[in-house]
């Protein structure tokens, strides 16, 4: 049952159940003080009964308003405020006469304030007040009932009196303008808070709708304006060139793919410093021209940023290969990881060739090698060609996941 | 000649419609008996029409795509349905797989591929695309990672899958792995099966948690 009230309480009635919480230890305090001095006060009472019975109301009343610590509802603040009446009276009558003017701690000073307080705390400054004043009438009869009429009470005592009475005022006060307050500013936080939740989500959607535009403007708008041109352009021709509509084709499915990536895909949240390899890979074979590539990947495997970076460049640079010596129109790249390593396979359906790193380096091909096999081993990977002129190309690298491990 | 394939197309733009429809029907090899724009459409028609293949989008207003398929196959499990669908929406298309979709072919395909694979899923042959394969290997390997118990690939269906997720045409693994094109097709088709069953096993046991938790009334 706590665990359901708990939630969903909004910050002012949270800080005054705070604030209850204070006032209820206190009546604690007050109820064991109260009893302590009517069972160990050096002079006897002059009604046992009433003052154990008060006791034993008191004790009660704490007990049910510790479990039952909900809203105060009117009747609750009122029983209290009478039940504290009742003590502060019975006080008068269960000393012995006269005694109540004495120095010696009596019967019930600390427990009432309670009254004032739990007044102040659920309605603020006003009910404090009016609540005190209420418990200082209370007090004053008291030393009726004790048997000292006002009219014999020395100025010394008088002045005591008129001393208890404004303490009982300034707490209820006191109290109820903190309550006032905490609660004020609460709900002012909760209003700010919630503006600035409101306010970070706007920013966050424009920026997104700027990079987004960004995007567009960038690939989309320029492609589609050139396919609006050139598509015209060859319309006025007598005869189509099939492979000039073809670019054209391609180029209008390229950004039909980007699109939708932009749109579709909420990117992959990726911990700091590291990227999605997945996303990398498929960025680079959206931006190859002329060559059909698709990625298929095990998860989006996140892998720190440099590493990804020097793997993307690796692939990169075979599926270039793959366009210009190959003469490959598909290719797909494969991308898993495998025992803390990453493994990425390309492969192409061009027309394969011999491979020999040797021969490579004497027609001057390193360059190729370097960027590609280079790449890999500098981070202590490895590079493995499979191939045979007609068959295709399968180029596969090796590279350990680094040392952030997750799973 | 053989009788043309009877295709039901299910997609919410009218102009696509037209354009996969001639595609078909150019090649002589299909015919387009029936069309639907969303997903309550296409349940409804394809009960009705009893298509061979069902070519279906799976961004379809109203009803989705993959609840269209797993009402589809719940009613008429002999129509063999083909997802037809833009690259992006690829965790979808695992959802349609897993409901029982027998191909995925992208949007972006070309006409012969999209003949072929219509032939190819009317005989029963499942047609994957090599990213549906990375799809699928990483659903396996979740799967065994969160409970290791639970029926996993054999270490041939995983090599197999490997492949066409390198882009590997079934004949071009056979002959890689020295087996016949007809049992390539067959580890394809029971990695699928796996996967629908999967679902069901899934859906069977939340059931029975159900039932069990809330105990005798």
């Amino acid at each position: 049952m706590a665990a359901a009230d708990s939630q969903g309480i909004s910050a002012p009635e949270r800080y005054r159940r705070t604030l209850s919480g204070g006032v209820l230890l206190f009546r604690w305090v007050a109820l064991a003080w109260m009893t302590t001095i009517a069972a160990t006060g050096s002079e006897p009472l002059r009604h046992p009964l009433v003052a154990w019975t008060s006791i034993a109301a008191a004790g009660a009343w704490t007990v049910w308003l510790t479990l039952r610590r909900r809203k105060w509802v009117e009747a609750t603040l009122w029983f209290d405020l009478a039940l504290c009446f009742w003590l502060l009276v019975a006080s008068g009558i269960v000393v012995p006469e006269g005694d109540i003017v004495s120095q010696r701690p009596f019967f019930a000073t600390g427990y009432p304030l309670s009254a004032a307080l739990l007044w102040a705390v659920a309605r603020g400054p006003v009910a404090g007040l009016f609540s005190g004043a209420v418990l200082g009438v209370a007090l004053a009869l008291s030393r009726v009932l004790n048997g000292v009429p006002f009219t014999a009470l020395s100025a010394r005592e008088v002045q005591n009196l008129a001393g208890a009475i404004l303490n009982y005022l300034v707490a209820g006060l006191a109290v109820g303008l903190v309550s006032r307050l905490l609660v004020s500013s609460g709900a002012a936080l909760e209003g700010a808070t919630e503006e600035l939740l409101k306010e970070r989500e706007r920013a966050a959607r424009l920026a997104e709708r700027e990079s987004l535009a960004r995007q567009i403007h960038d690939s989309v708008l320029q492609a589609l304006s050139l396919v609006h041109k050139r598509g015209r352009e060859l319309s006025t021709r007598q005869a189509i060139p099939g492979p000039e509509v073809a670019r054209l084709a391609e180029m209008a499915g390229q950004q039909e793919a980007e699109l939708r990536s932009l749109i579709l895909r909420s990117p992959v949240e990726s911990e700091t410093g590291t990227k999605s390899l997945r996303d990398q890979l498929e960025r680079i074979t959206r931006s190859l021209d002329g060559l059909h590539a698709t990625v298929s990947s095990v998860g989006p495997i996140s892998v720190d940023a440099a590493r990804a970076d020097e793997i993307s460049a690796a692939v990169r640079q075979s599926l270039e290969n793959a366009l210009a010596h190959a003469q490959a129109s598909r290719a797909t790249v494969f991308a898993e990881e495998e025992n803390g390593e990453v493994v990425v396979t390309v492969r192409d359906d061009g027309v394969g060739f011999i491979y020999d790193e040797e021969a490579l380096a004497r027609d001057g091909k390193v360059g190729m090698l370097k960027s590609m096999k280079g790449r890999v081993e500098d981070l202590g990977g490895s590079m493995k060609v499979t191939t045979a002129p007609g068959r295709g190309t399968e180029v596969e690298f090796r590279v350990p996941r680094g040392a952030k491990e997750n799973r | 000649m053989t009788e043309p394939i009877r295709v039901m197309v299910v997609d919410d733009h009218p102009v696509w419609r037209d354009g996969v429809k001639s595609d078909l029907e150019a090649s002589g090899t299909a015919q387009v008996v029936g069309e639907a724009a969303d997903g309550g459409e296409a349940i409804e028609r394809a009960l009705d029409l009893m298509p061979e293949v069902v070519l279906m989008d799976l961004q379809l207003p109203n009803l989705s795509g993959v609840e269209a398929i797993k009402r589809i196959v719940e009613q008429s499990p002999h129509i063999k349905i083909l997802v037809l669908s833009a690259s992006a929406e690829e965790a979808d298309v695992l959802e349609a797989v897993k409901a029982g979709a027998a191909g995925y072919l992208l949007k972006s395909s070309t006409a012969e591929e999209l003949v072929d694979a219509v032939a190819r899923v009317r005989t029963g042959e499942p047609v994957f695309t090599s990213s549906l394969a990375g799809l699928v290997l990483d659903e396996f390997r979740r799967i065994a990672r969160n409970d290791p118990s639970e029926p996993g690939l054999t270490a041939r269906e995983n090599e197999v899958l490997k492949l066409v997720a390198k882009g590997y045409t079934y004949p071009e693994i056979g002959e890689k792995l020295f087996i016949s094109t007809k049992t390539v097709q067959n580890h394809v088709q029971n990695i699928l099966i796996k996967l629908q069953l999967k679902k069901r096993y899934d859906l069977m046991r939340y059931a029975i948690q159900k039932g069990l938790d809330r105990g005798p009334e």
